[in-house]
C-alpha cells in the first residue's frame, strides 16, 4: 500500500486532480488533507499539475512508513511500497 | 498542552550595525521613502570601550521600525571578507567554506498589501543603486530582495492569497513533527514526512470536526 497526504490548499488541488487520473489510484480526504492511495507506485507528473517549482518541492504534507519517495525532481513525484 | 496567552504586538524595532550611514539614509529614507522616526545621539556610556554613537529609526509600517548604530571612530571589523568577496555583511563575514544558501537564511523581509504596492518598491529599487536582484513567486508568496549598503538582505513581500487556517493547522504538525526527528539520531525530510503522515492520521480528521463545531451557528 503506498500513501501520500497533501494538503488541501489552491496550489496543490492539481496535484490530487492528475493523482485521480491514475485508475490505479483513490484520491480520499482526511481532514484538511488530500489522502493519495494506491496498491502499488503513485506517479505525478509534474507539467500536468502545473504546479510551479516552489509549490511543487514543498507539496507533500507526508508519506506513510509503509511508503517511500522515490524520486521527486522537475518531472514528477513517484512514490512506491518500502 | 496550555500555552501561555499570546500578547505581544509586532515588531518594535530590528537592530543593525552600520558603517555607512549616508549610503543607509539614502537607501531606506530616499529611495524607499521609510520616514525618520526616531533617533537617539548618545555619548559612550557603560562598557569602558563604548564609543559615542547614533541609534536611527525608520518606520517600515504598521508603527513597526527598522534601527541601525552608528559609532563614531569605528572601522569596520569585517574588512576582508565582505569588502573583497561580498560574502557577508557589515556585521559578519564568511569564508569560502559557507554556502550562499546559508549566507542568504537571514534577512528582514518587509510585508506590502499588493502587488501593485510590490512593483512600486521595485521601480524605486531599480532606479537606485541597490536594484533588485531577483523577483521570486514563492508557496503563496511573492517577494522582491536585494541588498541594503550594509550587504544586509532585504526582502519586500506580498502575500498572493490570504493564509488559510488548515495552514496553521499543517504548520503545528510539521513542528510537532520536525521535533520528533530531532531528538532522534539522523533527522531527515523523509523521517519527518514519516511522522508527519502519523500525525495526520492522528490529528486531521478530529481537527476538521472540531473546527466545523466552532463555526456552527
Amino acid at each position: 500500500m503506498t500513501t501520500l497526504y497533501v494538503l488541501d490548499v489552491p496550489e496543490n488541488t492539481g496535484v490530487a486532480k492528475v493523482a485521480a487520473e491514475d485508475p490505479a489510484v483513490s484520491v480520499g480526504r482526511i481532514g484538511p488533507y488530500f489522502e493519495i492511495t494506491a496498491s502499488g507506485a503513485i506517479t505525478i507528473d509534474r507539467r500536468a499539475t502545473g504546479c510551479r517549482h516552489a509549490v511543487w518541492y514543498s507539496a507533500v504534507a507526508g508519506v506513510a512508513r509503509d511508503s517511500r519517495i522515490t524520486q521527486h525532481d522537475k518531472n514528477a513525484l513517484r512514490v512506491e511500497p518500502v | 498542552m496550555t500555552r501561555p496567552d499570546h500578547r505581544v504586538k509586532g515588531v518594535d524595532h530590528a537592530a543593525f550595525p552600520t558603517f555607512d550611514p549616508a549610503g543607509t539614509v539614502r537607501f531606506y529614507r530616499d529611495v524607499l521613502g521609510f520616514p525618520v522616526v526616531h533617533s537617539i545621539c548618545a555619548v559612550g556610556w557603560g562598557p569602558e570601550d563604548h564609543p559615542d554613537f547614533i541609534h536611527f529609526f525608520f518606520d517600515i509600517g504598521n508603527d513597526d521600525r527598522i534601527a541601525f548604530f552608528y559609532y563614531f571612530g569605528t572601522e569596520p571589523f569585517n574588512t576582508g571578507p565582505y569588502n573583497k568577496t561580498g560574502r557577508g555583511d557589515a556585521y559578519s563575514a564568511f569564508g569560502p567554506e559557507v554556502p550562499t544558501y546559508f549566507i542568504r537564511s537571514r534577512h528582514l523581509a518587509i510585508h506590502v498589501d499588493t502587488y501593485e504596492d510590490l512593483i512600486e518598491y521595485r521601480r524605486r529599487l531599480d532606479a537606485s543603486q541597490w536594484p533588485v536582484e531577483m523577483q521570486i513567486q514563492h508557496e503563496t508568496i511573492e517577494s522582491i530582495y536585494t541588498h541594503d549598503p550594509n550587504g544586509y538582505m532585504v526582502e519586500i513581500t506580498r502575500a498572493m492569497r490570504p493564509v488559510t487556517p488548515q495552514e496553521d493547522l499543517d504548520a503545528n504538525l510539521t513542528i510537532d513533527a520536525l521535533l520528533d526527528v530531532v531528538a532522534e539520531p539522523g533527522p531527515s525530510l523523509a523521517k519527518l514526512l514519516a511522522r508527519k503522515a502519523e500525525l495526520i492520521v492522528e490529528c486531521a480528521a478530529q481537527w476538521e470536526l472540531e473546527r466545523a463545531g466552532h463555526e456552527r451557528p
